[in-house]
């Protein structure tokens, strides 16, 4: 028999985006969040300070080992998950990307794989996603939980930041399929800069930035408050933000240009955004103006949002490459990767290039002059790779890898498994080393 | 969720999406798999983007024509019944200009492919047993055994006889542990009949046996005889499958039953881990109240003496 499709499940903090490999997009997204009956009260973080001899009485355990019918099996996850917010507790496993709460965790993906997905994991093999800078024991847990609940056949995690500079090689302007980048991924909670050499994370010049999707809508969300747009519902202003950063924003090249253009030719640059009232069912319009280029602004410019945070974006970047090997330092520049959903604005890479190539280039200048002349650099080049499959970049960066015919032989297998334990999660067969 | 669904999950989500009308078509291709390795090619035509094709491949497909799928498909799908795909068994087309009045009902159709192809047997054995107690005379050469062998090493027995129809499965547990889980729930399901419980009394007498194959099945060639095989019989009576809603059902239930049995089997393992991490960090609790305080280090004055506090 034929080897069936392996399967790829990215987790992540906000959306699990899941499906088989060799396809193009995941077939199920939806929110990381699971609905259970108990309050999640059964939290297997770190045990708390015990205050008083009171463990035999105490909730947690009790609560489990009282149930003695299928409670175990009253939950939901995702989208139903939200739609039962109301008789159900809500519970989040996964906080910043890390998985923190493993019997919801193991719930969510044995209804992923049986509810939505429909596959015997005996049959499969799995490919699954860590954050950089995961815990080794984060890696064995997981392995712990897929081969002996699930008895998967096999199974490799492998890091995001790796897995979006696989995605870019669909991209037309990358001439190389190397593994060596840095990898710009920004969804809803934060934004992480990650260089990679040769499928390596430099761990050490990870930089994140308190800047997201997340942000942003709430950027919108006050300039429309502020400029008095009466019309949106109090109940839905949220999702209006959402809808307009979404349909309008776009990156401009220079904001104060950007506002004179609006100003002399407004007809053609405010837009007219027409909602209808979610609970009255009547219409109504909202203008969109400057917001329309001020949102994904806050990534350049930061300091119109916050005050905390005053570093922009390009900066970052600039010192995640300088705080790298030097070896290494032209691959990253040459090698600059876009993921998630919040780096598709129109024009986000093309400003983002221009801005970091601007800062090395100074750099060098100044070297050269530092050296009187005497030393002559060739200019650095910045490449910011933009394609189509960004949104999703991870995932199909993994169905992508999980769909080559090595992918098998990469995997560690049940066998392993039960030869080695847990362990054996710690060893990844691509590079062939302890890692 | 204690029962699985009978459908497919992501034809019915990608159907529904395709189908609404305000969705522009665009092209398509996608492979999907179902439980006991079906596999789906869901894409569309190459120049035509309206058009949509739904192929599905299955190990044991061959046995199903000859129980008469054919049969039951072309009654449930038979306008959109095109010539297979290559390297598939069985193929649908769709197209988005001409779906008809009602494409709900398409889409709950199309998902239910893999379990109305499994049903055909099913409905083959319940006729004959029908008519077998309408002519009133049985003749034991009319019962007709079938074996869909729809998972490697793995297969489902369909035999009719003149009063019931026996449904056998074969299963296989490439675990040690969920041998033992199975046999206690399989256990359960033996039990609950004969608990006092009335409105299981009509419900189909379900038997297991551990590697020693059923009488009805043990003449045959191929038997693995193997400490991992398990058998388990369903005796369905007349009753069961009445025609109509409860024929339906019964063959709905009785098909992704495989399934139902390992899902629980895993779903029962993640409970006793939970239950397990549960434990652990309760007894955590008590290790970090019986650690030792630590001794305070012998506090010195300013000038290099020590401070030693004199009992009052």
């Amino acid at each position: 028999m034929s080897r069936l499709a392996p399967v790829v499940i990215d987790n992540g903090t906000g959306f699990t985006k899941m499906g088989f490999a060799g396809n193009n997009d995941p077939s199920f997204i939806q929110p990381t969040v699971i609905a259970t009956r108990d309050g999640g009260s059964s939290s297997s973080g770190a045990p708390s300070v015990p205050s008083k001899p009171s463990f035999l009485n105490s909730s947690a355990s009790s609560n489990l080992a009282s149930k003695r019918g299928v409670e175990d099996l009253d939950f939901f996850i995702g989208d139903e998950a939200v739609a039962n917010s109301k008789t159900y507790a809500l519970n989040y496993p996964i906080r910043h990307g890390q998985i923190e709460n493993w019997d919801h965790m193991e719930r969510y993906w044995e209804q992923s794989i049986f509810k939505y997905l429909r596959c015997e994991p005996e049959d499969h093999s799995f490919l699954l996603t860590e954050p950089p800078l995961n815990p080794p024991e984060n890696r064995e847990n997981t392995a712990e939980i897929m081969f002996e609940s699930f008895n998967v056949q096999g199974l490799y995690i492998a890091v995001q930041a790796v897995l979006a500079l696989a995605a870019s090689w669909t991209s037309s302007k990358v001439s190389e399929q190397t593994l060596t980048g840095t990898v710009i991924d920004s969804g809803d909670g934060v934004t992480h800069v990650i260089p990679v050499a040769e499928g390596y994370v430099i761990g050490s010049s990870i930089k994140s930035v308190p800047i997201a999707g997340r942000d942003l809508t709430s950027f919108v969300q006050n300039l429309l408050r502020e400029r008095g747009e009466n019309m949106i519902p109090a109940e839905d202003s949220l999702t209006v933000a959402q809808r307009i950063k979404e349909q309008y924003s776009y990156v401009c090249p220079d904001i104060v240009k950007e506002f004179k253009k609006y100003d002399q030719e407004g007809d053609k640059y405010f837009k007219k955004y027409e909602g209808v009232h979610s609970v009255t069912g009547k219409p109504y319009t909202v203008d969109v103006g400057f917001e329309r280029f001020l949102a994904p602004e806050i990534f350049f410019n930061p300091e119109i949002a916050s005050s905390d945070y005053l570093t922009p974006l390009p900066e970052v970047v600039d010192t995640v490459v300088q705080t790298s090997p030097i070896d290494v330092r032209r691959g990253l520049y040459k090698n600059i990767v876009l993921s998630g959903g919040s780096t598709m604005f129109e024009n986000f890479a093309k400003r983002l290039q221009r801005d970091i190539k601007r800062i090395a280039d100074t750099r060098i200048k100044r070297s050269e002059a530092l050296s009187g002349g005497r030393m002559q650099s060739t200019p650095m080049e910045v490449n910011v790779i933009s394609h189509k499959k960004q949104r999703y970049a991870v995932w199909f960066g993994g169905s992508l890898l999980a769909s080559t015919g090595e992918f098998h032989s990469y995997c560690h297998t049940k066998a392993e498994y039960d030869e080695v334990g847990p362990s054996i999660a710690r060893h990844n067969r691509v590079f062939g080393t302890l890692g | 969720m204690i029962l699985l669904d009978y459908h497919n999950r992501i034809i019915e989500d990608t159907l529904k999406a395709r189908f609404n009308p305000e969705n522009k078509p665009k092209p398509l291709d996608m492979n999907i798999v179902d439980f006991d390795g079906v596999s789906y090619h869901l894409s569309t035509l190459d120049d035509q983007d309206t058009k949509l094709i739904l192929s599905i491949r299955w190990k044991c497909w061959p046995e199903l024509v000859k129980y008469g799928a054919t049969d039951v498909l072309r009654r449930e799908y038979s306008q959109w019944i095109v010539s297979p795909e290559q390297g598939y068994d069985f193929t649908l087309q769709f197209d988005l200009e001409k779906l008809g009045a009602d494409p709900e009902d398409v889409i709950r159709k199309v998902s239910l492919l893999k379990r109305n192809a499994m049903a055909a047997p099913f409905e083959r054995a319940f006729d004959a047993q029908a008519l077998a107690e309408k002519e009133d005379t049985w003749d034991p050469s009319t019962s007709q055994l079938m074996t869909i062998p729809y998972r490697d090493g793995e297969a489902i027995y369909v035999q009719n006889q003149q009063d019931r129809v026996t449904v056998i499965f074969s299963t296989m547990f490439k675990e040690e542990t969920d041998r033992v889980f199975a046999k206690v729930f399989l256990q359960e399901f033996v039990d609950a009949r004969k608990s006092a419980k009335p409105q299981l009394q009509h419900a189909p007498q379900v038997i297991y046996s551990h590697r020693e194959p059923p009488l009805e099945i043990r003449h045959l060639p191929g038997l693995l005889d193997s400490e991992s095989m398990g058998y388990i019989t369903f005796v369905l009576f007349p009753r069961n499958f009445a025609p109509g809603a409860v024929r339906e059902e019964t063959i709905s239930r009785i098909q992704i039953f495989r399934d139902y049995l390992h899902y629980h089997i895993k779903c029962s393992k993640a409970y006793m881990h939970s239950r397990m991490r549960a434990r652990v960090s309760e007894f955590l609790k008590v290790l970090n109240r019986a650690k030792p305080e630590i001794q305070a280090s012998e506090k010195k004055l300013a000038s290099g003496r020590t401070f030693i506090r004199r009992g009052v």
